[in-house]
């Protein structure tokens, strides 16, 4: 290592002696290196940890896709006239959202528990959906009241259409109180 | 007459080229030369010693659940492999075929059980050759390192497993599986539903969750990822860590049991290997009559939008289900499991009692022992409350009622302290306190130098406990049955995660104690929320919402 040492010590060239040679020969200028072989060493094993760090992320960029092919988000519930009030199963097994008929109109509920995303089911007479996988309860409003689900369930933006069709779109959702009253979670539907 | 000699046609047959180009080593005498020449000699079995201490052979002592996890791994390949010549991983036809597998393929449900059982008996054996080295203090120095790999290979025998259920695509694979990515989803910062994670822009199409599933559900490619993971990537990790686990074994003298004195090594061959053959041919047969005997499950068809009710995990994942009822899930799905794996490749390097390497030694090391065998079972008793103990609506049903008689409606919970808690300024009364209480309980078993007497300390603790009960019952806030609740579970916790590390870990160094207080503090906070939600109907005991974080 001392042989090859790069970078001397300023220090490390012994000091002319005490007594003064003025006419000492000039030491001819050591050849200039280009690299040297430490930094070399530094730069080659930056370059090969820089690969690899670029790999990974490489790597797992990889696995998130580009283009995914998953069933549209929005559907054609049907009439509005052909619900009756209260909570509707009707669409639960293809759609996985409830209609909810109110005196004044509808709301749409995704049915995905938010605990965990199981599908919980409606009780009627207990006026609750509960939850099959790890107990949680929700009201009718889709407000939790037992069990560990974090936050209500999602209501999702549901349209009256001209031709008297609900239109519900499972991409669109709001779950807090004051705003998932309001369109365009709400539609509107005078009762006749 | 021309007689056959067999020993004649033996010889002829032994010292042909063929067969001495095949096996080599010459005349077997059973010399000792022979016997290590065999070892040497085979590829197979060379990873073994040539000879070795005879402690290494005892069943008592190895309960040979070493072996018997390997020997699993290789029937659950060969079943694996043959399962795949059958299988196609798509949404179409992946339930399909495992209809063809049981009705119309010869062996194919013979094969699908032996795959399946043998997945379970490994998750069990993998288990119990972990409490076995635990209680032998077989992870200490210098074991430490194959210690923290067999952790990492009962995380992957976990994780192959839940890969491997979603395989059938019937109703217990897809919502396993949503559930468990889910729980991805609520991982912090990498998860969209997670504290932190809308903060740094995690959505539904760009978090941990999404390459899990390759979108935003389960569904076409999350059936082929899991099944490439579950097939090829993770058995190949797993392989590369058990020639690591093996080599390390073979390097650290094969047994950690104390050397006594004339200590004389057997021949690895044939007594080792003997042992090893039999035990995985016991494993062949038992796994074969019990694949002959019972059937494994298949659900109806998965359907992403309705859940069957109950829906339970495989019964080695119901203890971290029950956990999910009790705590968020970024918690009891990431932090706790997290901690559990962190945590166990830590023991060899935080415990430093020398004693005890090598047997079993319940008087020395009274401390490690106690609280390694609560926590195992806490894993087991949530298992069996998940499995035995919750009915329709994942409620509770004792062993003796109906699951067709139907339960009340679980009363409302309500917090502690928080938004909707006990007053509006409570989370300023929460936080503080919260924080004096957790930090008191960290510090003071180890701040008190003088050891307390455990008698006298419980019995204070259980009648301070008991008046508080007792006044609850007098205010009419709670029953007999929330007293005794609340008597067992802060009991259990004060002397499990008080008086037990007072006693034997206070002359630990600071940062070795911190991180034992941290484990043991959080495998109590299981039993102290347990009790909370049960016997008092506690949601959080200190709820923050807007960041997600509930405790």
């Amino acid at each position: 290592m001392s042989e090859t040492n790069p970078n001397p010590a300023p220090d490390s060239t012994p000091k002319a002696p005490a007594a003064p040679v003025a006419a000492a020969p000039a030491k001819p200028a050591a050849p200039a290196k280009p690299i040297s072989r430490g930094d070399f060493l530094w730069a080659g094993w930056s370059m090969l940890a820089a690969f690899f760090a670029a790999s990974a992320a490489a790597g797992a960029r990889f696995m998130f896709p580009n283009v995914i092919y998953e069933p549209s988000q929005k559907f054609n519930a049907g009439q509005a006239s052909g619900y009756d009030l209260g909570v509707s199963t009707k669409w639960l097994n293809e759609q996985r959202v409830w209609i909810v008929r109110t005196p004044s109109g509808f709301y749409a509920m995704w049915a995905r528990c938010t605990h965990l995303g199981c599908t919980p089911n409606w009780w009627g007479d207990q006026n609750r959906f509960k939850c099959p996988c790890h107990g949680s309860n929700y009201t009718l409003d889709g407000d939790v009241i037992a069990g560990p689900a974090p936050m209500p369930l999602w209501r999702t933006k549901v349209e009256l259409a001209p031709t008297g069709d609900l239109i519900v779109d499972k991409a669109v959702l709001e779950n807090k109180p004051g705003k998932r009253e309001h369109a365009p979670y709400f539609a509107n539907y005078a009762s006749a | 007459m021309p007689t056959l000699d067999i020993e004649k046609i033996k010889k002829e047959v032994v010292d042909s080229q063929l067969w001495r180009s095949v096996f080599r080593g010459g005349v077997w005498k059973d010399t000792p030369r022979d016997r290590a020449g065999h070892i040497i000699g085979n590829v197979w079995l060379h990873l073994h010693p040539v000879k070795v201490r005879p402690r290494a052979l005892e069943w008592l002592y190895t309960w040979g659940m070493g072996g018997i996890s390997f020997a699993l791994y290789l029937i659950l390949t060969l079943t694996g492999v043959a399962l795949m010549f059958y299988y196609r991983p798509t949404i179409g036809l992946a339930y399909r075929d495992i209809k063809d597998l049981e009705f119309a393929v010869t062996l194919g449900m013979f094969l699908r059980n032996a795959h399946r059982w043998a997945a379970q008996a490994m998750v069990v054996a993998v288990i119990a050759h972990m409490v076995r080295v635990f209680l032998t203090g077989a992870y200490k120095k210098p074991r430490e390192f194959n210690w923290g790999i067999g952790v990492l290979l009962l995380t992957l025998t976990l994780f192959l497993s839940f890969t491997g259920y979603l395989l059938p695509w019937d109703q217990l694979a897809i919502w396993a599986v949503t559930v468990g990515t889910n729980m991805a989803g609520a991982t912090p910062v990498l998860g969209n539903e997670g504290p932190l994670g809308s903060l740094v822009g995690m959505r539904i199409n760009n978090d941990v969750r999404f390459t899990l599933l390759g979108g935003t559900m389960v569904g076409e490619n999350t059936l082929l990822r899991f099944y490439v993971m579950h097939c090829v990537a993770v058995p190949l990790v797993v392989g590369i860590l058990l020639i690591l686990h093996f080599w390390r074994i073979r390097k650290d003298s094969f047994s950690a049991a104390p050397y006594v004195a004339n200590e004389e090594k057997v021949d690895v061959w044939p007594h080792l290997v003997k042992r090893e053959y039999i035990a995985a041919a016991a494993t062949v047969l038992f796994i074969m009559v019990w694949s002959i005997l019972q059937n494994a499950p298949l659900e109806a068809i998965a359907n992403p939008n309705v859940t069957t009710n109950p829906s339970k995990a495989p019964w080695y994942f119901v203890g971290l289900q029950e956990l999910l009822v009790y705590f968020d899930p970024w918690i009891a799905g990431v932090v706790m499991p997290g901690l559990i794996i962190v945590g166990l490749i830590a023991i060899p390097y935080i415990d430093t009692n020398p004693k005890g390497v090598g047997y079993y030694a319940w008087k020395e090391r009274p401390f490690a022992n106690t609280l390694f065998m609560l926590g195992v079972f806490m894993w087991f008793a949530l298992i069996y409350i998940g499995y035995a103990l919750r009915g329709p609506n994942y409620a509770w049903y004792w062993p003796w009622e109906d699951w067709l008689m139907p339960k009340a409606a679980p009363p409302p919970t309500w917090s502690v302290f928080g938004p909707h808690g006990v007053a509006a300024y409570s989370m300023l009364l929460g936080i503080p306190l919260m924080g004096a209480v957790a930090a008191a309980w960290m510090l003071l078993p180890k701040l008190i130098q003088k050891e307390l007497d455990g008698k006298k300390t419980m019995g204070a603790f259980l009648g301070a406990v008991a008046l508080v009960a007792a006044v609850g019952m007098a205010l009419g806030k709670m029953g007999p049955i929330e007293g005794a609740f609340l008597l067992f579970f802060t009991g259990a916790s004060f002397y499990y995660g008080f008086v037990l590390p007072q006693r034997h870990i206070r002359a630990l160094d600071w940062p070795r104690y911190l991180v034992t207080m941290v484990l043991v503090i959080s495998t109590m906070s299981v039993l102290l929320k347990m009790c909370a939600r049960l016997a008092f109907n506690i949601k959080y005991v200190l709820t923050i919402p807007s960041i997600s974080m509930n405790f």
